[in-house]
């Protein structure tokens, strides 16, 4: 059993609108989950029916193994989340809120409230009341909380948001580390590939409620297709020479000067040595891949042209 | 239960509310006083006639005062928890949501029994006190009168302890502590208020079925709370 959370057909509707719909996702243990989507898709509708806030109207959750009921509570122990804004008893100091949070989980143990505090750099303001705390500093108390009480899955909505480019670094550190040395699986949404790129094993990308797919980054990698981009002042003519001359079929040109060529036998060497031959002006020639950013957009757009031809069909 | 409630109370200073009591018996005890003094058995319309008057006049204050005073702690304790989001907290804890739900209503349901019993006696003790030096009422304080009022006083607190839950039903609709202090005073205006010597309490079967319609109302409001989306 290593899939600690699997969900079939999971699905929530508010009246006769779907929020979300048919999610079948598993995050392994140890893994790192990126959630990714844009804003209102889902993703925290998704991330609260599994801490059991909010009760699914389809489907099933099975975590750590076993299927979720009304009024199942012993595996949300093995939990920590931070889901959107995290909130606190803001009278109270930042040490207390993690002692009533540590109290309320049935964790005992003062000293990992220092080390979590710690890992989040927030040590030195332990004794301040959160009403005092900045938007970044919450959100790293939120993290700090999550992780206090050791637990196995979690889920966190949106971490990096609020955070300066030196907070986002460390939490990114901390992710890694919580993954390698706790074997702790993370689930983490967020709506910029950029933020999860770099640290998720795995990417789950949801769109209109629906989990559009679900791709490990090493097949993300190797499917990022490679091209080459020629850029040129006379594109027309290069295009000429390509399709006529050369043979070559697929290719395409994007923007005014540029021409992408893709799955040609010619090296950038050879084609350069042929275009110029042909007379066709050459500015630069790269050999390049696909983006991340332009995999996961087209990934999202295929899903928007499916779901639409779905309801087309329904 | 017990360290349910225990973590409830490291979540407010709740000492403010224990020195929040203290001042209101005090007001209760100055106000009967000056009753006493100045609208006595001496002048042409007394406020009380006898030991009886007295002791429920006395009763029909303290129980308005401290089922205002819960529909303040019922803010706090759960009409805030919502309004606040911190529900989404407690909720995702490996703790029974009715559990937690029944330890917050049970420390209001304490604390107004607690208090009204405990303002009787004080300022009950007061007065009378008082009036063993000053005499102003002659007729005899018998262990009688005194019986029957604590059985009264006894029902009218279990009464009161239930019907101060009646607000948060209310109140929690909107998720509005305003809403649910002004219910509260609304539900005092009509319970105790004085018509002409009659108020709808003095009947005690009156307040011990509000009180049963409260707990019955929180109850009926709660039933669902394990199925209910938070947040």
């Amino acid at each position: 059993m290593t899939d600690i959370i699997r969900t079939r057909l999971l699905g929530k509707s508010y009246g006769a609108a779907d929020t979300v719909s048919g999610v079948n996702m598993s995050v392994k243990r140890g893994e790192i989950y990126g959630f990714l989507g844009p804003n209102g898709t889902g993703k925290s509708t998704v991330m609260k029916m599994l801490l059991g806030l909010v009760r699914p109207t389809g489907g099933e959750i099975e975590l750590f193994g076993e299927r979720l009921h009304d009024g199942s509570i012993e595996h949300l122990k093995r939990i920590g989340h931070m889901i959107e804004t995290p909130v606190f008893y803001e009278k109270l100091t930042a040490e207390q809120n993690l002692e009533l949070h540590a109290e309320y989980m049935g964790y005992y143990n003062k000293r990992s409230i220092r080390e979590a505090l710690d890992l989040v750099q927030l040590l030195g303001v332990e004794g301040k009341p959160v009403r005092q705390f900045s938007l970044g500093m919450m959100q790293r108390l939120g993290i700090a909380r999550a992780i206090s009480t050791r637990p196995e899955l979690l889920l966190l909505d949106e971490p990096i948001n609020g955070l300066d480019p030196e907070g986002i670094q460390v939490m990114r550190n901390l992710f890694r580390r919580l993954r390698d040395e706790w074997g702790v699986a993370l689930l983490i949404s967020s709506h910029l590939l950029s933020e999860i790129e770099q640290v998720a094993d795995t990417i789950g990308v949801i769109q209109g409620g629906r989990l559009i797919r679900e791709v490990s980054m090493d097949d993300v990698r190797e499917s990022t297709a490679a091209y080459v981009e020629i850029v040129t002042t006379d594109s027309v003519h290069a295009a000429f020479v390509l399709s006529e001359r050369l043979g070559i079929a697929n290719f395409k040109q994007v923007g005014e000067r540029t021409i992408r060529i893709y799955d040609s036998m010619l090296t950038p060497e050879q084609l350069s040595k042929a275009l110029i031959v042909n007379e066709v002006p050459i500015h630069s020639i790269n050999r390049r891949h696909h983006t991340l950013e332009e995999y996961f957009f087209n990934m999202i757009k295929g899903g928007e042209g499916h779901a639409a031809s779905h309801q087309a069909g329904a | 239960m017990l360290h349910l409630i225990k973590l409830e109370l490291k979540k407010g200073r709740f000492s403010a509310y224990v020195w929040g009591a203290l001042i209101a018996y005090a007001l209760i005890a100055a106000f009967m006083a000056t009753l006493y003094l100045t609208e006595g058995t001496a002048s042409e319309e007394p406020a009380f006639r006898n030991y009886e008057e007295m002791l429920r006049g006395i009763d029909t204050i303290v129980r308005a005062t401290f089922i205002v005073y819960a529909a303040v702690l019922l803010a706090k304790l759960v009409v805030n928890e919502f309004k606040d989001k911190t529900i989404s907290l407690l909720f995702a804890y490996p703790v029974s949501r009715k559990k937690i739900i029944l330890a917050k209503l049970s420390m209001v349901f304490g604390w107004t029994f607690a208090n009204v019993l405990l303002a009787n006696a004080v300022v009950g003790g007061l007065l009378i006190a008082i009036n063993a030096r000053l005499g102003h009422m002659s007729d005899p304080l018998t262990a009688q009168i005194l019986y029957e009022h604590g059985i009264f006083v006894l029902m009218q607190a279990f009464g009161a302890a239930g019907t101060c839950l009646l607000p948060l039903v209310i109140g929690l609709r909107k998720k509005s502590v305003a809403t649910t202090v002004v219910s509260s005073i609304l539900i005092v205006i009509i319970v105790c208020s004085n018509n002409g010597g009659f108020n709808l309490s003095s009947v005690v079967a009156v307040p011990v079925s509000l009180g049963l319609l409260g707990i019955l109302g929180t109850f009926m409001s709660f039933r669902n709370i394990d199925r209910v989306d938070v947040g």
